[in-house]
């Protein structure tokens, strides 16, 4: 099989990213392991979603719908129930797939993007002492047995974490008639949206202990009991600050990380914070004609800004592809750089070759920040600022860089300064 | 009734049922878990030994070397993996020198032959990640690493083969002697008759024996070693497994590369009075993470992926413990089987069946000592691989993406001779969930094939003992 372009994985990003690179002269298929796309969002049935791209609050699967529909609409072809499991790169990319219902065989094409999304951080990844009872899993995966499978995984629940996630299961898993007894994070603040602390926890009751974490954890078959304990600054366990939860169910909600390891075979430079390639402000990665975008690229916590930028991954295939013989290597590429009060940087590089395009710039910050400023320097030159309010690591920041802005081709800086009133 | 019952089916017990299984007797293995390999078994070093470390003269130092030899024998016979990774022992100063020159000389007087010393550079330029402060390593390349689950799995499963019986979630309750005859009486319900008992119950060895006997001749102290188990990425890091140089508490904590390309930190060693409280400690955690760097550098924690805790059976004895009960004719004691009993056991099997049983045995005809292992779609060319899929298109639906597991393999593990409905049994066979995402994305899946496969609803299928189930309960809007 020959085609222009392969796109890993049809949940949000890989759809926005078909949508866009649509186009006559481009043979597209999207690749989906599940039996139907969408992604993760299918088991989002909370609502929150959209409210950026929509102007108006969906579910998660009437999120996805609107773009199904349109994707359906363009018959772009794709295979469900079918994984990649194996990339190779000459000129072209060699992906070998496989299915039940076409067994294994080999894709070859020009540009691949991967919109792969994330997996969920494992107890073994936190290294939770403890024993191993079963009763210890991942929030997401609760979340799919809940609203996919119909089956509740436990009555009586603790949440390690404060991701999203685990915020909206302590939700979901309430009304379902388990009991919630408490959501206990490491950092002395919350790990997920404002909103969702409040609409999930604070208007069921369910206790968060800030700069919390689970000790041990009881249980030989079954979990039995948790232990959790206050720590301090250096994350180490406070003495005699211990409570203790008899539950059946701790489910984890400690962080989610990019989804690409089937393609680290291909040696794309990773960026150590986000955990997954460092791209340029096309989403191409060093890899020629590789392009990543969503979660893949790095964790969002609204879908909405993983559709735009997919969207923006998608254009630039299609002008790849378009464009292919008249492309060079170019060598006009700097690095973002950014102080110490921004986590990380999304896209991390720029190409000045040939810029035409605003250019969103995607970060986290480091902490909580009542107010700051941020401001944009090339070559001496502050060349925009913009002030931010409510800052947190929790929630990714967004600032745009117009190509009129632009000074010269140098190396553009990111500064993030607290204003303290 | 049986001619033999064999009170546990871990390492030992499982190698003692295939060696019994060679004769023209009728065997009963009996498991109070819900799965073979369970205990010591499930959580080990996966080390084959050389036999360089236990001390001189004892069982522990002779079926250490023989046991090595006798893996070689089984990877032909029972496909079972086998890594040879060879092993450096590491000294870091003169007086360290010392003990390693003690430590050769030691492994020679064991009976083992491969053995040298290198210098620095030498151990360096074959294991570039050893630790800089290191400055001699006595090698010893007839170490190796296995796959203990498989192994004891494998064992079974040829001792199934072969005629044997296999009884699990059978916990003794009772032994008594009747003239010639044992009642062993299982869950406190069944009894089951048998001319001769061997007790393998490891950690469980002596309350086992003082079910029957007045004086049992040991105690067991239950040891808890903690471990990290880094993501199969690491693959190349370090290529021989690495010991410290030994103390008197036991090996100390290695490093251990697996054969599935993992590698293991630990044990830590640490006695304590519960026999099943296998927990991971932050205390015994950080102690790993400090005690590595005196032997690599680079370790990538990063990378963890697992940790876990085994419990070795050590005993008053010291040595093993192989021997007829003084009381009672026919009941035999294999007890006290700690590190290296892995490596040894298939040696104990053939040291009790030859020469502590003294029953007048005689060979089955039909005996065949080979396994044929199901593939592991992965591990095969892609002609092999297209083969397959004609033959079975569940080859082609990828279940466990990190590891690559396929639903046919799955299948394979559910439905095998000793085949397990559970999603750990899953995991101990086939290998799904053992990556980097720890069954995060797949255990949804392998529940479902597992539902299917077994005609069981989705809420039934169990994490690994009986009444585990994943799921709690319907919702209350069933779509």
């Amino acid at each position: 099989m020959i085609k222009d372009l392969v796109i890993i994985g049809g949940g949000a990003a890989g759809l926005a990213a078909a949508l866009s690179a649509n186009d006559p002269k481009i043979d597209i298929l999207v690749i989906e392991r599940e039996r139907e796309l969408g992604g993760i969002l299918n088991q989002c049935i909370h609502n929150g979603f959209g409210l950026h791209v929509f102007k108006e609050e969906l579910t998660g699967p009437e999120y996805s719908a609107r773009y199904m529909d349109e994707f359906m609409n363009l018959n772009i072809e794709f295979l469900l129930n079918t994984t990649v499991v194996d990339v190779k790169k000459n000129d072209d990319f060699e992906l070998t797939v496989s299915s039940f219902d076409q067994g294994l065989f080999k894709i070859q094409s020009k540009a691949v993007i991967l919109s792969t999304g994330c997996y969920e951080r494992t107890r073994g990844s936190i290294t939770l002492p403890g024993e191993r009872p079963k009763g210890i899993m991942p929030a997401g995966s609760a979340q799919r047995y809940l609203n996919i499978d119909g089956y509740l995984v436990g009555k009586s629940v603790f949440i390690l974490g404060s991701g999203d996630i685990g915020l909206i299961m302590a939700r979901r898993m309430t009304l379902e008639g388990a009991k919630v007894l408490g959501v206990a994070e490491i950092m002395p603040y919350s790990n997920g949206l404002t909103r969702n602390i409040v609409q999930c926890l604070h208007d069921y009751d369910i206790p968060l202990y800030l700069s919390h974490t689970v000790t041990d954890i009881k249980g030989k078959d079954r979990l039995e009991q948790i232990t959790i304990q206050e720590v301090d600054q250096n994350f180490n366990p406070i003495e005699n600050t211990q409570k203790v939860f008899d539950v059946d169910t701790l489910l984890l909600s400690v962080g989610l990380i990019p989804d690409i390891s089937l393609f680290d075979s291909l040696e794309f430079i990773k960026d150590p914070m986000t955990k997954s390639a460092i791209v340029n402000q096309y989403y191409e990665t060093n890899v020629q004609g590789l392009f990543v975008c969503g979660n893949a690229l790095h964790v969002h916590d609204l879908v909405d800004y993983v559709s735009i930028e997919s969207e923006k991954a998608g254009k630039s295939a299609q002008n790849y592809i378009l464009n292919l013989n008249s492309k060079t290597k170019s060598n006009n590429v700097h690095e973002i750089k950014y102080n110490e009060k921004i986590r990380y940087v999304v896209p991390q590089l720029i190409d000045f070759q040939s810029i035409n395009a605003p250019i969103d710039f995607s970060f986290r910050v480091t902490k909580k920040m009542e107010k700051a400023i941020f401001t944009v320097i090339q070559n001496n030159q502050v060349i925009y600022t913009k002030k931010a309010k409510h800052l947190a690591p929790a929630e990714m920041e967004k600032i745009t860089v117009k190509p009129e802005m632009l000074i010269d081709q140098s190396q553009i800086s990111i500064l993030l300064e607290e204003v303290l009133t | 009734m049986y001619d033999y019952i064999i009170i546990g089916a871990g390492i030992v017990g499982t190698n003692i049922a295939r060696k019994l299984s060679q004769y023209n007797v009728s065997v009963l293995v009996l498991e109070k878990e819900n799965d073979a390999a369970n205990h010591q078994t499930t959580a080990n070093s996966a080390i084959i030994h050389s036999g360089h470390d236990p001390k001189e003269n004892t069982l522990k130092a002779k079926f250490c070397v023989e046991g090595n030899t006798l893996y070689e024998q089984m990877e032909k016979e029972l496909q079972i993996p086998l890594l040879k990774t060879g092993a450096f022992v590491v000294a870091h100063n003169h007086d360290e020198e010392l003990m390693l020159k003690d430590l050769y000389e030691r492994a020679i007087r064991n009976g083992v032959t491969q053995i040298e010393f290198l210098n620095k550079e030498q151990a360096s330029s074959l294991e570039p990640n050893l630790a800089d402060s290191i400055t001699q390593v006595l090698s010893l390349p007839s170490t190796k690493v296995t796959y203990p689950w498989e192994v004891a799995f494998a064992c079974l499963e040829n001792a199934i083969e072969n005629g044997a019986d296999f009884k699990k979630n059978s916990e003794v309750t009772s032994i008594k002697k009747n003239q010639d005859v044992f009642e062993i009486e299982i869950n406190n319900n069944e009894i089951i008759l048998a001319k001769s008992v061997i007790s393998a119950a490891g950690i469980f060895s002596d309350q086992v024996a003082y079910l029957l006997e007045k004086n049992v001749p040991y105690q067991i102290f239950p040891r808890k070693g903690e471990y990290f188990v880094l993501d199969r990425k690491v693959k190349g890091l370090i290529n021989h497994v690495l010991y410290p140089l030994p103390t008197k508490v036991g090996k100390g904590v290695l490093i251990i590369p697996q054969v599935h390309g993992n590698i293991l930190l630990g044990p830590t060693s640490t006695l304590q009075d519960e026999k099943e409280l296998a927990s991971n400690t932050k205390v015994g955690l950080d102690q790993i993470k400090r005690d590595v760097k005196a032997i690599a550098k680079n370790i990538p924690f990063n990378l963890v992926i697992r940790t876990f805790a085994g419990i070795r059976a050590s005993s008053s004895f010291e040595d093993f413990y192989i021997q007829e009960s003084k009381e009672y004719t026919n009941f035999f004691h294999v007890a006290g089987i700690d590190s290296p009993g892995l490596t040894a056991a298939p040696a104990i099997a053939e040291y009790l069946v030859d020469h502590i049983l003294n029953h007048q045995l005689i060979k089955k005809e039909n005996y065949n000592p080979l396994r044929t292992k199901k593939p592991t779609f992965y591990n095969l060319d892609f002609e092999k691989q297209q083969e397959l899929l004609k033959e079975n298109p569940r080859y082609g639906n990828l279940v466990c993406k990190c590891e690559k597991i396929t639903e046919a393999e799955i299948i394979d593990a559910i439905n095998g001779p000793l085949g397990n409905d559970t999603i750990k049994g899953i995991k101990k066979r086939a290998r799904a969930g053992s990556g980097l995402c720890q069954g995060g994305y797949c255990e949804e899946m392998i529940l479902k094939i597992i539902a299917r496969e077994t005609n069981q609803s989705l809420d039934q299928i169990n994490y690994y003992g009986l009444n585990t189930p994943i799921l709690a309960k319907e919702t209350k809007v069933k779509l």
